[in-house]
Parts: C-alpha cells; sequence; structure tokens
C-alpha cells in the first residue's frame, strides 16, 4: 500500500501563533503523531480519561479510536472539542491548543511586577537589591538574569540574581554604581522599600552545567552575583560535592563587598576555596593580593581534568580571563561566560 | 530580656542558618526505619521519614523500599498491604501493581493493557539491614553515590582503646532496642542526646542511685580539646571527651548549696557520649562497661520524630546472647531505656512549644552550650541536603 494514501496532514494551533503540521497514520492518534513528530503536547494517561491531551478541532474530521471511553462531555463535544489520545485524523484536519507551544520548555521570560523590600549600599560602589515579585508561577535556573525597567523611564537594564529560586518570591541582585548611570541615578536618588519596578524574565542561559569535574569561578565585581547563586544552588543540589574555586577581583577598597558571605559559603561549603584580588592597594588591612581576579588563577587550577569555568563581569574582564584559559590548555567548549555589557 | 542573646548571638546564628532551616530533618542519610523483626516475611509496613511517607516490602528474604504514595491518586499503599506475587506490591484501592525493585507500574488488577502500564513508577530507596535494624537512604532520587551506611553510623573507636564499648560494626555485637514517637522536632532530640549540662535531669534517677554512682551537676569544657571534631572521611560528628581533664564534672553550687558526689566517686569510666550525622548519639560504656547505648532521632515530620534507643552489647556465643536478651528486657529497657530516657524525652517535649515560635532566634545559650552550637555548625557544614518541607517537595 501506498504509505501517502493513509497519512493525513494535522496542524496544530498553539495558542502563542506557532503552528507545526504533522503526519498521521490511519488509526494513529493525534498526540502519539504529534509526539513521534517531536512535537510536545500536554498529556498524561494517553487513555481518554484525566483530559489533559484536550484540544479544539477547528478544520476537517477526527475519528474516535475504538476502546476508548471519554470523559469529555456532549457539550464539550458539539463544542469542537477532543482528546487527542483518543482520535484519529479523518482526512487533513487542524486543532487547536488552548496553550503557548513553549508550554513544555520550562520557564518562559514574561514581564511581571514587583515591589522593592531592601536596598543596601554592601560597598560605597555596590547596591543590594532586594525585590519581592507577585506572580506565584515564576521560576529561574540560578546564573540567569531579569531586565529591570529604571523606573519612570523606557530604559530597560540587565541584573543576574544573586539569590536562588528557592528564596522566590523574593531575588535579590548587586548592583555597581555608574556615575551618571540611569539605574545607578534611580538606586542613589529614588529607590525606597515599597518602590515598584517592572522586571522581565528569566533570561540568559548561563549557570550551572552537568560538570563532572571541578568547577572555576571567576567573578570581576558584581559579576559575583550569578556566582553566589549558582554557589547555593550547589549547596543544596544533591550528589557528591565536587571542587569550586572562586576568584573575585575588584577595583579598590571602596568597590569590594561580600568578603563576610564568601566566608560563610566557606564554611558551609568544605568543597569550596576563594581567592580575593584588589586592583588598588587599600589603605586598610587586607588580607587578599593585588591584582585582578584573573591573576588570582594559577596554572595547577588549570590542571585539573573535567574541569568546567564559569566566567561573569566586565567584558574586557571575561576576555582576559578566556585568553587566561585557554592559555592554560582549557577547551573552549569548558567555558561559560556571562558579559555584563552596557544595556 | 532576651536582648542581650539575640543581638549578640545573631552573627554565630548565621553561620549555622542551614541548620535553622532543617526543620524537616536532613536528607541523603541513612536512617533506620524499622526493627528487623517488625517486618515479617511477606509482609509490608509503612514509615514516614522527614516527611516522606516509606513502604517496605519483604519478600523471598530481602527487603525493599518504595514510595508509599500511590502514583494513582496518592494513597498510602501500606494502608492495607495487598501484594498478588512476590516481586510486586499492590494498591488496595484500584489494583496499580508495581515492581518492588524498580518501582515501575506493571500492571492494573482490573486494566492489565491500560496505557499508563510502563510510563509511570514509584520511587524506590536503597536499603539496609544491619544488626536487627532496617536502614533506607532517604533523600533525592538518584543520589550518586550512595555513602556506605557506616559513613552515616558513630565513629569507630581503635581496637586498642582502654575503654573499648560495643559498637554496631563489631561483628560480635548484638543491638537490641525500643522505638516510640517523640513529640519534639529532631533537632531538640539531638541536642539533649549530648547536652553536656542536661545531666541534671538524670541526677535523682534510680539507675544512677542504685548502682552506687553519682552524676555530677554538669560538665563544664575547660579547653578547645573538651569537644573532638570529625570532619574527616567517614561519619561526620563530635565527642565530648569526658574523663580527659578536658572536662571539668561541675560537682558543687555554693550559691544553691547543693554538691554531688560525682568527684569523690566517679564511676563513670569510660562513658562518653558523642554525636554524629544524621543525628546518631553513642554512650559508651552505658548503662554498664562494655555495653554501649546508641540512639537516633528520626524526624517524621516538623514537629515528632521516632526517639530509636539501642543497646549493644558483644555476644561471641548464643549463650551470651540469651544473658543479653535476659538483661535486656529485665534491666536495660525498664531501667535504663524507659526509666532513665524517659527524663530526656520529657525535656525533649518540654522545648518545642518555644522552638515551634521563635525560640531559635530567642534562646539564651550559656557557657555548657558550646558543643550544642558546634553540632548545629557541623551539620550546616557536613549535611548532605536540607529537606524541603512536603508542598515544597516535587514529586
Ligand atoms: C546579561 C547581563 C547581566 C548583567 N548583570 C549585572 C549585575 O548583576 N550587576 C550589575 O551591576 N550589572 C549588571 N549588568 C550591567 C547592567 O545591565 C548595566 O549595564 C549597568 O548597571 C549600568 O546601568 P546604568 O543604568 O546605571 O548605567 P547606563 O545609564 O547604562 O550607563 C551610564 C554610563 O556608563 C557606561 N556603562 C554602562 N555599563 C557599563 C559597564 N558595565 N562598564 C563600564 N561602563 C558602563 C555607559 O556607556 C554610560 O556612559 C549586566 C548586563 C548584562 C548584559
Ligand atoms: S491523555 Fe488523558 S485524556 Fe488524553
Ligand atoms: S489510588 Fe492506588 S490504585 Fe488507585
Ligand atoms: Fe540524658
Amino acid at each position: 500500500m501506498d504509505a501517502s494514501a493513509v497519512m493525513s496532514t494535522v496542524r496544530l494551533c498553539f495558542r502563542d501563533g506557532v503552528e507545526r503540521a504533522i503526519e498521521a497514520a490511519q488509526g494513529e492518534s493525534v498526540l502519539a503523531a504529534a509526539l513521534r513528530a517531536g512535537v510536545p503536547l500536554v498529556h498524561q494517561c494517553e487513555s481518554g480519561s484525566c483530559g489533559t491531551c484536550m484540544a479544539r478541532l477547528v478544520a476537517g474530521e477526527a475519528s474516535l479510536l475504538p476502546g476508548r471511553a471519554l470523559s469529555l462531555l456532549a457539550g464539550e463535544i458539539r463544542d469542537g472539542w477532543r482528546l487527542t489520545c483518543s482520535v484519529a485524523a479523518a482526512g487533513d484536519c487542524a486543532f487547536a491548543l488552548d496553550y503557548a507551544s513553549t508550554v513544555l520548555d520550562g520557564p518562559q521570560p514574561a514581564v511581571l511586577a514587583a515591589t522593592v523590600t531592601a536596598l543596601d549600599w554592601v560597598a560605597k560602589t555596590v547596591a543590594r537589591l532586594e525585590i519581592a515579585i507577585e506572580t506565584a508561577d515564576f521560576t529561574f535556573e540560578s546564573g540567569q538574569y531579569v531586565r529591570i525597567r529604571v523606573p519612570g523611564t523606557d530604559a530597560w537594564r540587565s541584573y543576574s540574581m544573586a539569590t536562588t529560586a528557592k528564596e522566590l518570591p523574593r531575588m535579590q541582585f548587586l548592583i555597581r554604581r555608574l556615575d551618571g548611570g540611569a539605574m545607578s541615578a534611580w538606586l542613589r536618588d529614588a529607590c525606597a522599600p515599597g518602590a515598584l519596578v517592572e522586571i522581565e524574565g528569566p533570561l540568559g542561559s548561563f549557570g550551572l552545567t552537568a560538570s563532572k569535574g571541578p568547577r572555576l569561578m571567576i567573578a570581576g565585581g558584581t559579576g559575583l552575583a550569578p556566582m553566589l547563586a549558582m554557589l547555593d544552588t550547589l549547596r543544596q543540589r544533591p550528589g557528591p560535592r565536587l571542587p569550586v574555586l572562586l576568584c573575585f577581583g575588584c577595583t579598590g577598597e571602596d568597590d569590594l563587598f561580600y568578603v563576610d558571605e564568601l566566608e560563610l559559603r566557606r564554611f558551609w561549603m568544605p568543597n569550596l576555596k576563594t581567592r580575593v584580588a584588589l586592583m588598588h592597594r587599600p589603605a586598610g588591612v587586607f588580607d587578599g593580593a593585588i591584582g585582578t581576579a584573573v591573576s588570582l588563577i594559577e596554572d595547577a587550577d588549570l590542571r585539573a581534568p573535567g574541569l568546567d569555568a564559569f566566567l561573569c563581569g566586565p567584558p574586557p574582564m571575561i576576555e582576559a580571563a578566556r585568553g587566561r584559559l585557554i592559555a592554560g590548555g582549557v577547551p573552549e567548549t569548558a567555558i561559560h561566560a556571562e558579559h555584563f555589557r552596557p544595556t | 530580656m532576651a536582648t542581650t542573646a539575640s543581638t549578640t548571638g545573631n552573627a554565630d546564628r548565621r553561620l549555622y542558618a542551614p541548620y535553622l532551616e532543617a526543620t524537616w530533618g536532613i536528607k541523603n542519610h541513612w536512617y533506620p526505619a524499622l526493627f528487623s523483626h517488625e517486618l515479617a516475611e511477606d509482609g509490608v509496613k509503612g514509615v514516614e521519614i522527614a516527611g516522606v511517607p516509606i513502604l517496605l516490602r519483604r519478600a523471598k528474604g530481602r527487603t525493599y523500599a518504595l514510595l508509599d504514595r500511590c502514583v494513582h491518586r496518592g494513597v498510602k499503599l501500606s494502608l492495607k498491604p495487598t501484594c498478588f506475587t512476590d516481586d510486586t506490591v499492590s494498591c488496595w484501592y484500584h489494583g496499580f501493581t508495581f515492581d518492588v525493585v524498580n518501582g515501575a507500574l506493571v500492571s492494573i488488577v482490573a486494566s492489565p493493557d491500560d496505557p499508563l502500564i510502563g510510563k509511570v513508577r514509584l520511587r524506590t530507596f536503597p536499603v539496609e539491614e544491619h544488626k536487627g535494624i532496617i536502614f533506607v537512604f532517604v533523600g533525592d532520587e538518584g543520589y550518586e553515590p550512595v555513602p556506605p551506611l557506616a559513613d552515616d553510623l558513630p565513629w569507630l573507636p581503635p581496637c586498642d582503646y582502654d575503654y573499648r564499648a560495643a559498637h554496631p560494626l563489631d561483628d560480635e555485637t548484638v543491638m537490641l532496642g525500643i522505638r516510640r514517637v517523640g513529640k519534639a522536632n529532631w533537632r531538640l532530640a539531638v541536642e539533649n542526646g549530648f547536652d553536656p549540662g542536661h545531666v541534671l535531669i538524670h541526677r535523682d534517677n534510680i539507675l544512677i542511685l542504685a548502682s552506687g554512682r553519682s552524676m555530677a551537676l554538669g560538665y563544664r569544657p575547660l579547653n578547645d580539646e573538651a569537644i573532638k571534631a570529625f570532619e574527616d572521611d567517614g561519619p561526620k560528628g563530635l565527642m565530648n571527651m569526658y574523663g580527659t581533664g578536658n572536662y571539668e564534672p561541675v560537682v558543687n553550687n555554693d550559691r544553691l548549696n547543693i554538691k554531688s558526689a560525682a568527684r569523690r566517686e566517679f564511676n563513670f569510666t569510660g562513658v562518653r557520649t558523642s554525636m554524629f550525622l544524621p543525628g546518631v548519639l553513642m554512650v559508651e560504656n552505658f548503662p554498664e562497661k562494655t555495653y554501649a547505648q546508641y540512639e537516633w532521632y528520626v524526624p517524621i515530620d516538623d514537629k515528632t520524630h521516632v526517639y530509636w534507643q539501642v543497646i549493644a552489647g558483644w555476644c561471641p556465643t548464643p549463650e551470651d546472647r540469651k544473658n543479653f536478651e535476659f538483661r535486656f528486657k529485665h534491666y536495660f529497657e525498664p531501667v535504663a531505656l524507659r526509666d532513665f530516657n524517659d527524663h530526656d524525652l520529657h525535656a525533649r517535649e518540654a522545648m518545642q512549644d518555644f522552638y515551634a515560635n521563635g525560640g531559635w532566634q530567642e534562646e539564651a545559650l550559656c557557657s555548657m552550650d558550646a558543643v550544642i552550637v558546634s553540632w548545629r555548625k557541623m551539620v550546616a557544614r557536613h549535611n548532605r541536603g536540607i529537606q524541603e518541607p512536603p508542598t515544597r517537595r516535587g514529586r
């Protein structure tokens, strides 16, 4: 028999406007045909009971597979509803799905309202901003960022979360103050607990990978933010605790922050080592090195098999770090970076 | 009035912040679930550990542990044990039937060809039976590698130690015990177990007085060798180095006009208390020389725990075992595990209300409590995961 003769084309129309066309064989459920074609449809029981695979037939005909008792009500069927696990296409047809095509892809970015719950300056040039979001189903992976609208303007700025999804609805950010910066000015002059902000996220693909070896984190200034979230996730993650080395560099005394937070994490994570450097020698006591985050890396750190490196900070730091790692024999594929580009 | 403690103590408290989050226990550790004699051949029993319902099944001499929550409608399978074959356990409600080894749904009594078969499963847990106790590794599915049970048992003192007492890892050890429910958070139970200041509650106890001994009023650490920390490979925990001169028994209080005869008749030679993750106490040479008492405080939920009390004794011959069983039944159990330890249980339950309502931030600790704070930090540092409350836990 000619295969094309028994194949029907089924169009799947998702709520976000995405349309996917698939080929369905005779007697094959629309759900099975979609899954076979790699188009994920929401489903559970696959036997016509649970109702999660419901879709509306908007063109053509579909016939009920034998041996199925349906949980659909007669009125629903009249309105075009079908259970995709329990009907086969009878010729070319189309179904409308009541959800977006990305629904099974994990967290999708959305614009949300949030309230500032705290603002403090953890160094002269670094603010810790804490907000609480009002949406219950928002989540993100450690390492990701959101865009925050500078209140009262149309400018959006990107900031990496310094806390994990476990702390939701609270989120913390570490933000460097730039003279003349739009967000910087708002933080300095107008931001106070209770202020409303708009955020968009989660965004970005920087984050932990399924490493089998040690991890090297290189952070410049507020580039420490995603590293903190990643460290907290590593601490809470099941499985043996692989070594982590964090090299953290700041410009000067006025920019250095979170030395105590790093100490705390070292205490909680016997597998964590940290090194801190300042570019300018400070007036007060400082037991770190003079130099940059990159200058803290030693050749021996790069020799560990299976090493994964995570870089975050201003673009020049990232470029310097990448060069240092490649010269030290770390493969490109093991280097993961987030550039704090001006946004 | 508690302002001094809370204002000076907050910086310290952050050091053990993960411990304060561990209301539901710490995960990825081995916990005792049942005494072996509680699970008969072909038997099924349910237990709750750290908020996780666990079903234990024994078939053909092997023991299995599965999540005790049917994938179909969430009932506990153990409510009405139903097994049709040796290699499965069925749900009494609609007959979902699961493979005991991997938890897979292999059949449904009245829907043998259901499309769901083979697609869903119950999660399973590693089990190990040791010296009459069934241990279950409770934590994240797929945690790798599962550490050996010995890593979650008290440290094994060297053979040539002068006051060596029976240990679960000794071949000749027999362990006999009881378990009961304590109405307190598991951490309060642990913290009482090796609290050097709490011996006051045992001062008037028959076990002590009848044996001609005398409890100190308390123990005061004299230097930083009073507490030995175990942080290398193997078990993680702390030992009170009683009897080494690093801890001083407190024998009198002039202000209150109380004296203890403890120093004169120190009859606690070789008695040391130590606590290891996930909360297992060892009291060497107690209630008698060469015996040792072991206790677990296994969280059931956030406000109750199972109080495990076990005495270990060396029994090289069947005759020794019979003697031990006789002594256990007529002496150790009624006098030590019940009469003596009832005071501990009472003290833990007495703390619950305070700690369930902000006590962790309000308590006013004193110099006797150093080892308790060390324990909290030890857990903060070496736990293999903090158990989430059931509502936050994924399936
Ligand atoms: C993915 C991503 C994540 C980020 N996460 C963080 C974070 O967690 N914490 C954080 O502090 N920043 C982060 N940034 C940078 C941040 O988005 C802003 O660029 C920065 O905060 C400046 O905003 P502003 O409104 O204060 O200054 P703007 O109004 O944007 O700029 C003011 C002046 O400063 C210059 N400028 C802007 N950005 C930089 C810079 N990075 N270095 C040097 N000069 C600059 C501009 O050219 C301009 O002259 C991130 C950027 C990206 C792309
Ligand atoms: S998947 Fe359950 S009704 Fe279709
Ligand atoms: S609830 Fe277990 S079979 Fe239905
Ligand atoms: Fe006691």
